[in-house]
């Protein structure tokens, strides 16, 4: 498995002509931006272009990691490290602390000052789109080959200063130990691992989910799937939760709907994010009305439609803004294990055969 | 040699055949009464080869089929487990991909063997046994004895792989919604399906109501099963009549003989007695009795049950746990289907090639009369097939007619055990086997005694519902027309030779049984009670007691005591 995002290993190196663009608003890029800003950033872009709504940010190319390694000479320190202190054989210690240092290494360097004023610039005009002071913003890695929970995203991040500080430390998470392992084992540069980073709005979730335009057990490509609980979307995301779902028809758009009694969700906090208890009268209570689900189904069909392959699709709904203006898609992406037709025999020939254990 | 050796080399004997497994059972719901030597040997020599051959086919993971011996007319099994665990893993391989079928193309599959079935009755039947040579009655013994092989090869490839996913469905259903196949929801979702014993079931109730049309109710309601025939003979309405029923015994129901596992009784076409008493049966119904709506009603609740079981699991799960439901629903469609094609189709088509050498040879002196043929085995058969009239295997005939005689009087014990050894612990091993026939079919669970209902007897749930009639204590075919409506059948087993009188009762107490025996699946596709495996039920209660059957809780109450 590819743990996470090596956007063009090899093709991006140092002693590229300076002063190209490498920062881009959503709605300027496209999916044919994958290798520049990640595969993240152009599928925000490309969900702008097929008018869909994103939550509001911009994309830093690799070009911006690039730039950053050699301004601040992190990008010789780490090759200086790697040089001196790999040698042709890894054990797992070594590469922890191979992680550690080079982390350590991206992370005290200073954003150099004038990628600092464009990001700064950029936020600014964020938050003047948005209409909010020191507007809270989710900082998320975004490679060429995606990698959920692999690659290092930080939510509810507010103020220039810190989120310049966070763009930093995703550049630094491309540099996990198992990342470096793989880099390794794969004849890939230890040292170089450019990502693209995506800066959006954090959006006031009511409630938000993924939705996927199949269905997963059974192939099933003429039903979509919503899951989702309340709060933000990491609690469904991960699977700590039973979420509510729902299986629409894409084409009577019929609703099937399995209320869970949902017990936690994930919200802000001080630190970022916490796991809470969900209010008593809101736990058996769907997290979703009708014309919600339809919206949504709806619009992912769409979605599918334009990227011609069934699509796992991350949805959240604002608290403040009134329907349909709060549903936002912040992700959409190939579905991935999902069965193929003809895979439930399979699935209980499996069954069977495990009967006679 | 023992001239006695009924199926030589499978003959039970205690000193190897303990050493080999420490336990052996009697299978009751077929070798009960006992057998005569000639269906015997065609019983354990074939019967024991279909299954290892089934199983083998299959490659199921855990058991190589079943072994049998022979003792005293009763049917002596135990397991062929599969030791090593390394062994378990390279069949669990194989049987991957030899399950498929089941899964893919059940119904190509089935059809292809009822093909190859007909195929083969209708050369066996072809020949006219009257103006044959004793070469050709010979050559048709031997097809028939190679039929027999191959209907046993089929039976057991097709019942192994068609209660395989039967016995998980079962499983998950207990884990994913608390159900067994002992709760009426599953047991709903397992019912309602048409079959080819129904339709057998559905033609003579439209006999029934032709003969009410026809003005002939008053016949048949008086004259006794046995004297319909001749009775019919005497008038036009009545030739009329039996010319339409000729033809759909020849052509749909002939091949069949009331007891399924036995060819010493007659088949239709030579007695179509049965099918008279299953008229008389309806028209005692009424005229506005309705067997279809029986039918439709069990369908009906059987979409219910599945929406029911449905709602309750996961949406992720919906689609693989349908598909199952369907493959498991074939059970039900199988288990009556396999008795009109296989069972019942061979062994009437056995009887009928005995019997056509049994006429030849009570004529020429070798045998006395015809049934005796029953009383050899096919060695001997070859040994006079051909100058029949230079034998005399008359003496034989009468010491085994004689044993078999004392056989069916001091009855068979229902296991044969090593010292020391258990029933619970050959219980166990049985249900370590995984060996889907072993569970369902012939051994069943064990009934739980729960002593706070007072009952007089503990069985499990065969079919759900709760009743109370008159006790009537069925052990005879000729029996069944004592039957009065209402009634509870108590029988050690039922086959489906008895099928239409499920429409008349009000429930059903046997000996034996599991979930997927021929008592269970039919008496819930007539919607009545059925407790099984209540052991003592033939001997504790008594014909024309009042009893109460609780099938849900497996209580059988003696009322009138």
């Amino acid at each position: 498995m590819m743990p996470c995002t090596m956007l063009g290993a090899g093709r991006y190196h140092e002693g590229k002509p300076m002063g190209e663009k490498w920062t881009y608003w959503f709605g300027e890029l496209g999916k044919e931006a994958n290798d520049s800003v990640g595969k993240k950033c152009a599928n925000l872009g490309e969900l702008t272009k097929i008018g869909l709504r994103v939550p509001p940010g911009f994309a830093i190319s690799v070009d911006g990691y690039r730039m950053f390694m050699k301004e601040t000479g992190a990008g010789e320190e780490i090759k200086e490290y790697v040089r001196r202190e790999f040698g042709d054989t890894k054990d797992v210690a070594q590469e922890l602390e191979a992680s550690r240092v080079i982390r350590g290494i991206i992370e005290r360097k200073e954003m150099p000052s004038k990628m600092k004023e464009e990001l700064i610039a950029h936020y600014k005009k964020l938050c003047e789109d948005c209409r909010l002071a020191d507007l809270s913003v989710a900082v998320r890695s975004s490679g060429a080959v995606s990698m959920p929970g692999q690659m290092e995203t930080y939510l509810n991040v507010k103020g220039a200063e810190e989120m310049v500080k966070k763009i930093i430390q995703v550049w630094g998470s491309a540099f996990t130990a198992r990342a470096i392992s793989f880099r390794f084992q794969q004849g890939l540069p230890i040292d170089w691992a450019p990502i693209g980073v995506a800066v959006l709005k954090m959006v006031n979730a009511k409630c938000a989910g993924v939705v996927l335009t199949v269905i997963p057990t059974t192939g099933d490509t003429s039903k979509i799937i919503i899951e989702g609980n309340w709060g933000l979307g990491e609690s469904v995301v991960s699977g700590e939760v039973n979420p509510d779902s729902y299986i629409v028809d894409k084409e009577t758009l019929d609703i099937e709907r399995t209320v869970a009694e949902k017990t936690k969700m994930v919200v802000y906090s001080d630190k970022g994010t916490a796991s809470v208890d969900i209010p008593e009268e809101k736990k058996r209570l769907s997290i979703l009305v009708d014309e919600e689900v339809r919206e949504i189904a709806r619009i992912c069909k769409q979605v599918e439609e334009h990227y011609g392959v069934p699509q796992d699709i991350e949805w959240v709904i604002d608290l403040d803004l009134p329907f349909p203006e709060n549903l936002f898609f912040v992700q959409a992406r190939p579905a991935k294990s999902v069965k193929k037709k003809g895979n439930d025999a399979d699935y209980i020939i499996d069954l069977m055969t495990r009967l006679f254990k | 040699m023992k001239v006695y050796d009924v199926v030589p080399g499978l003959e039970f004997n205690e000193e190897y055949d303990l050493q080999q497994s420490p336990a052996w059972f009697l299978d009751a719901t077929h070798s009960v009464p006992p057998w005569t030597p000639m269906f015997g040997w065609f019983w354990v020599n074939f019967c024991r080869h279909g299954m290892q051959y089934g199983a083998e086919t299959l490659s199921l993971p855990t058991v190589k089929g079943w072994d049998w011996r022979f003792k005293d007319g009763g049917g002596y099994l135990c397991l062929l487990l599969v030791d090593s665990d390394k062994e378990k893993e390279e069949r669990q391989k194989k049987f991957r991909e030899a399950i498929r079928p089941f899964v893919d193309n059940y119904d190509g599959l089935w059809g292809g063997y009822v093909k190859e079935m007909l195929k083969r009755y209708d050369q066996v039947k072809a020949l006219n046994l009257d103006t044959a040579t004793n070469i050709q009655l010979l050559e048709n013994f031997e097809e028939v004895v190679d039929t027999c092989r191959r209907m046993w090869e089929i039976h057991m490839h097709m019942m192994y792989g068609t209660y395989t996913p039967y016995v998980l469905f079962e499983q998950l259903c207990k884990q994913m919604l608390n159900i067994d196949d002992t709760h009426p929801t599953f047991q709903k979702m397992v019912s309602g399906f048409d079959n080819e014993s129904f339709r057998v079931d559905r033609r003579l109730w439209e006999f029934s109501k032709k003969a009410r049309e026809m003005g002939l109710q008053g016949l048949f309601m008086e004259t006794p099963a046995k004297q319909i025939k001749a009775k019919l003979e005497t008038s036009d309405k009545g030739k009329t009549f039996l010319k339409e029923f000729d033809q759909f015994l020849d052509k749909e129901a002939g091949w069949r003989m009331e007891r399924m596992a036995e060819i010493n009784v007659p088949t239709w076409q030579e007695d179509p007695t049965p099918g008279f008493e299953t008229i008389k049966l309806y028209l005692k119904k009424g005229g506005d009795f309705d067997l279809d709506e029986d039918r439709k009603k069990a369908e009906r609740e059987r979409k219910q049950a599945e929406k029911e079981v449905l709602a309750k699991v996961t949406p992720e799960q919906k689609g693989w746990f349908s598909m199952l439901l369907k493959v498991a629903q074939n059970c039900s469609r199988f288990s009556e289907e396999h008795n009109h094609y296989l069972d019942l189709y061979t062994h009437a088509l056995i009887r009928r090639s005995c019997m056509g050498l049994g006429k030849r040879w009570a004529k020429a002196g070798t045998i006395n009369q015809p049934e005796d043929i029953f009383f050899l085995i096919p060695d001997e058969v070859r040994k006079a097939g051909i100058n029949p009239d230079k034998f005399n295997l008359k003496p034989l005939v009468e010491r085994r007619k004689k044993e078999w005689q004392e056989w069916a009087q001091r009855g068979n014990p229902p296991a044969i055990m090593k010292e020391g050894f258990t029933l619970d612990q050959a219980m166990g091993g049985l249900v370590q086997s995984m060996d889907p026939i072993a569970l369902k079919v012939v051994v069943g669970s064990m009934p739980v005694v729960r002593t706070e209902l007072k009952a007089d007897l503990y069985g499990t749930c065969g079919s759900p519902g709760v009743a109370e009639g008159i006790a009537r204590v069925i052990s005879r075919d000729e029996d069944l027309p004592q039957i009065q409506k209402g009634d509870i059948l108590v029988s050690a087993s039922t086959s489906p030779a008895w099928t239409p009188v499920f429409s008349l009762i009000n429930g059903v107490v046997v000996d034996r049984g599991a979930s997927l025996s021929h008592a269970a699946i039919v008496g819930r596709e007539y919607g009545i009670p059925v407790v099984m495996n209540v052991f003592e039920g033939t001997t504790k209660i008594k014909s024309g007691q009042k009893i109460r059957v609780d099938a849900n809780m497996g209580a059988v109450y003696i009322l009138g005591k």
